[in-house]
């Protein structure tokens, strides 16, 4: 049940501040409440570590001869740094949001509710739990989200990236019939050789790498304290998968081609990334980068490097989403957060390198220049002037947004050393090294060629080919044809000798079938 | 007093009664408490046993004659009944805020005793009859009244009444089975007859072109009644048949059938679903696509089988109510419901706009509403007997779900700096959301089913077994 301590705290605060919301609407201690009930539900996530691991099942469906699982939950080694990640990013949504002009419950409450959602998507015990939970998640996403949005074209990505989202959860239902097929009931300890592929084909999908793809062209009205918390909220649940897909699982023939694949995609949003205008207009890149380096640690049968790479995305991003005011005397927080993304010994991310397995050892090579691309990009964000300067701030409201950024490097310090078994890590520190070299000629370079992009959508005919834009009409063609095919069909059965044609049909069936029977 | 009095023919007469009602919310709440009511008493109520009411005790026996036959309601009944009065009660209850309930209830209460009627009578072949007496009965229910019948009626009526000489023929070789079951010439005439029979009365494909094309003439809800109604009462007439003759039940080719049958109704009315350009054809195919499913349980045979049969009618019945409301309600503004008539009015009317597109998407087995549990379990009980059929179900689902999201698409399509509103009533409103939260609820807990359930897989004698 202390698995559910954190999500019952953030949902009750959420709706504390729903009823205030509407019942005393000029409460003036709305954020005070918010901010300690943040604190709380960090708390709960500690109460994890108590009894470790530890299951927790819902009353099992019935009748349990037809419904052989039952959602539940797990708390364990991979699912703990994400469950603190996630809860430590609505705090400091909360608590960074001093700095900005409107006070707005309504968004703490939903950071709240999504951050509480996240949680028992990263800590789903079995496939089902996890596609509940992505379904809810992504209904949210989308109501939020048209609600948010205005104009046909606007509208059009947000269904875009919800059908994306439901073919990676309709990918992982395939992969459970796939699996019982073979005679295995699938759960995240049994998943059949080429199943897993399936499953991380899946996650790849959700998150828009595999294939790439970038539905929200650019970001809406929901910008720095609730749209951080969408993206990465949504990133992590899909994240999560990967963390539970066993190495042997994906050890097939098709691995080293999506390493590849993977790794163009990688390479192509970190450099979007890093001439993006800021740091809100690119974190599509940031997400898409991030999850690209641990879906590759996944595909060397590297799970702690994916959760690592995972982590990362949500503090070290988070950091500098929620960096609103600046000033240059506050560098020192962003330099730590950057450590953390670093893959230096004894950070976070020293694990992200390893590989599980030596015939990819290799492919690992191209991911290189991507992790340096998102180096650099958070340099050169991290230096624009921001939206306020954070000396004009009064005293007061400069504390607790200091606190705000604290409360996530902490744990991004934290997880390189007591985040998971075998943390304290030196990892490959000569690669790292390597890429935040090359990072620092980057940010040199981009800043001297005056390299600066515009908005997520823009770009030119390779940015096209890149993004599988190609692909996607050629997709969307067939669509039509098969949709003209359909409506003769229709046509046909439904018209005025429809009656006559049924038959006929009926009678080609039967011939057709008869044989099989026989 | 009779079982068959209580739950026949008193909800006939007073649907004959209704008739002369001609207020809107009466006629609601007379219909509605009566429905609650009959489905309190066949879930408390003895049968063949006596119990006190106040002073006096009472009897409820369990045959009634009428014209020489025989209607028969049993204890095994009981939760049957129940499930079809309580569904009654929740259409006729939300009829009342969309201006139908003067025609719906009356006319929906006399068809639901002839429906029950269908599966009491003795001997059991005519319930053809029956259910072609409701099925006539259901065309002022279908037309309004100042309507000229389309393509759909009329090929509604067609196959339905194609489907009874085919039933009622085969029933009387069936008898002739009986007597010689080695016959094997007279099995294959009947097994053929009753299959043609069913193809019609079940609107399998190709025969299901009544169904879209009746949901885009006719008025939502009403058609959503209608088709509730009458695939409930065809598949169980339909299994009826299964469980009461050995030799059907026996025949290795019936599995086989039924699984082809299964298969080609979810994915050809889920594909096709995936193109349409109407939402009241979309759900047309959904209905498709659930008879598929239904048809695709029985397959699976066992107690497993009927478990999931009788497990996909609630979320059925929950899915299609908040659909056809939802339609009925925009149905007021854009009467062709059409893409282009609806496009961007989800802006205005986000309550109707989202039980559509949850309702669409609970029927498409989508993971947290109420129908996934039970498709799921079926998916998984087909991977495991036949992959082949099971991939093109899961595709058959997916086309659904494409035709949410292009429903979607059209509903929320509005110019930019349109504003948000909210344009249903109050009362549809709480439906609605009582609606969604159900959805969710049952998708989540399928389990709060079961007391309603529990003891239906009993209404078969030998299915299940």
């Amino acid at each position: 049940m202390l698995i559910l301590t954190p999500v019952i705290i953030l949902l009750l605060n959420a709706l504390l501040l729903l009823i205030i919301r509407i019942t005393r609407p000029n409460f003036r201690h709305i954020w005070l409440i918010a901010a300690i009930g943040s604190l709380l539900a960090i708390a709960g996530v500690f109460l994890w570590r108590i009894d470790f691991p530890q299951i927790y099942q819902l009353p099992a469906w019935q009748p349990e001869a037809i419904f052989r699982t039952s959602p539940a939950w797990i708390a364990d080694g991979l699912s703990w740094p994400y469950a603190l990640a996630l809860t430590v990013l609505s705090a400091a949504v909360v608590w960074t949001a001093v700095v900005r002009i409107e006070p707005n419950p309504m968004a703490w409450a939903g950071a709240f509710l999504l951050s509480a959602l996240g949680i028992l998507a990263v800590a789903a015990e079995n496939p089902l739990t996890l596609v509940l939970v992505w379904a809810a998640i992504d209904l949210a996403e989308l109501i939020t989200m048209i609600r948010s949005t205005n104009g046909e074209s606007q509208t059009e990505g947000v269904i875009v990236a919800f059908s994306a989202r439901l073919a990676g959860t309709a990918l992982v239902l395939w992969a459970g019939m796939h699996s019982i097929a073979a005679g295995i009931s699938m759960d995240f300890t049994s998943v059949p050789a080429e199943v897993g592929l399936w499953l991380l084909i899946a996650s790849g999908l959700r998150l828009g790498i595999l294939p790439l793809h970038l539905p929200y062209q650019q970001e809406t009205t929901v910008r720095r304290g609730f749209g951080t918390s969408l993206r990465l909220v949504a990133a992590a649940s899909s994240l999560a998968l990967l963390a539970r897909i066993s190495p042997s699982a994906i050890d097939t023939p098709l691995t080293s081609i999506l390493t590849l694949l993977v790794a163009v995609g990688a390479v192509y949003t970190g450099w979007m990334w890093l001439r993006a205008s800021d740091e809100l207009t690119g974190r599509p890149f940031w997400v898409l980068g991030m999850a690209s380096l641990a879906i590759a640690a996944s595909l060397r049968a590297n799970p702690i490097g994916s959760v690592a790479w995972g982590s990362a995305l949500i503090l070290g991003g988070g950091i500098l989403f929620l960096y609103s005011a600046r000033q240059r005397v506050l560098l020192w927080l962003l330099a730590l957060g950057l450590l953390g993304v670093s893959a230096l010994p004894f950070t976070a991310t020293a694990s992200g390198w390893h590989s599980g397995s030596t015939t990819l050892g290799l492919l690992m090579l191209p991911y290189l220049p991507a992790h340096a691309l998102l180096l650099a990009g958070c340099i050169r964000h991290a230096l624009h002037p921001g939206e306020t300067s954070f000396e004009s701030q009064q005293r007061w409201i400069q504390i607790p947004y200091l606190f705000g950024l604290a409360l996530l490097i902490g744990p991004l310090i934290m997880l390189g050393i007591w985040g998971w078994s075998g943390a304290e890590l030196i990892g490959i520190w000569w690669v790292a090294l390597l890429t935040l070299g090359l990072a620092a000629g980057l940010v040199v370079l981009a800043d001297r060629m005056q390299v600066r992009g515009g908005a997520a959508g823009s770009g030119g005919r390779w940015a096209d080919i890149l993004r599988l834009n190609w692909l996607y009409r050629f997709l969307w063609a067939g669509f039509r044809l098969i949709s003209r095919a359909s409506n003769v069909i229709t046509n046909t059965l439904e018209g005025d000798g429809g009656i006559l044609w049924s038959l006929v049909v009926l009678v080609l069936l039967l011939t057709l079938f008869s044989s099989g029977f026989h | 007093m009779s079982a068959p009095l209580v739950w026949i023919l008193f909800p006939m007469l007073l649907g004959v009664i209704l008739i002369f009602v001609r207020n809107e919310r009466w006629a609601a709440f007379v219909g509605s408490s009566l429905a609650f009511l009959l489905a309190l008493a066949a879930w408390v109520l003895p049968i063949e046993a006596t119990f006190t009411l106040g002073a006096r005790i009472f009897k409820l026996t369990e045959t009634f004659d009428v014209l020489g036959r025989q209607l028969v309601l049993t204890a095994t009944d009981q939760p049957l009944l129940a499930l079809i009065y309580i569904s009654l009660c929740f259409w006729f209850a939300a009829s009342a805020t969309l201006k139908v309930a003067q025609r719906l209830v009356p006319l929906g209460l006399i068809i639901t005793g002839l429906v029950v009627a269908a599966l009491a009578v003795e001997p059991f072949l005519y319930a053809a009859l029956l259910i072609e007496i409701a099925v006539l009965l259901a065309t002022p229910l279908l037309l309004a009244p100042d309507q000229r019948p389309g393509r759909g009626l009329i090929r509604f009526l067609i196959f339905q009444t194609m489907a009874m000489p085919f039933i009622l023929f085969s029933g009387w070789l069936l008898a002739g089975i009986e007597a010689d079951p080695g016959n094997l010439a007279l099995v294959l005439r009947a097994g053929i007859l009753l299959g043609l029979g069913f193809l019609f009365l079940l609107g399998i494909f190709p025969f299901h072109t009544w169904i879209p094309l009746l949901t885009r003439e006719a008025m939502p809800y009403a058609i959503g009644f209608v088709l509730w109604m009458f695939t409930t009462s065809a598949l169980l007439f339909g299994a009826g048949f299964v469980d009461r003759y050995t030799w059907l039940r026996t025949t290795p080719a019936l599995v086989n059938i039924l699984t082809l049958a299964g298969t080609l109704m979810v994915a050809s009315g889920g594909l096709l679903a995936a193109f349409q350009n109407h939402l009241g054809r979309m759900l047309g195919y959904a209905v498709i696509v659930e008879i598929g499913f239904s048809l695709l349980a029985l397959s699976l045979g066992g107690a497993a089988g009927i478990d999931l049969f009788f497990l996909l009618l609630i979320p059925r019945m929950l899915a299609l109510g908040i659909w056809a409301m939802s339609l009925s309600i925009l149905k007021e503004l854009a009467p062709t419901l059409t893409f282009s008539a609806v496009k961007g009015v989800g802006r205005a009317w986000p309550f109707a706009v989202a039980g559509i597109i949850l309702a669409q998407l609970s029927l498409a087995g989508f993971p947290m509403l109420a129908s996934f549990p039970t498709h799921q379990a079926v998916w998984e009980g087909l991977a495991q007997s036949s992959p082949g059929p099971a991939l093109w179900v899961l595709l058959g689902c997916a086309g659904l779900i494409v035709g949410a999201i292009r429903s979607l698409a059209a509903l929320m399509a509005a110019p930019e700096g349109t504003a948000w509103g909210i344009r249903e009533t109050w009362p549809q409103r709480i439906f609605l959301v009582a609606g969604w939260l159900l959805l969710v609820g049952l998708g989540n807990f399928p389990q709060w089913t079961i007391p309603l359930l529990a003891r239906l897989p009993g209404y078969f004698e030998h299915l299940g077994f």
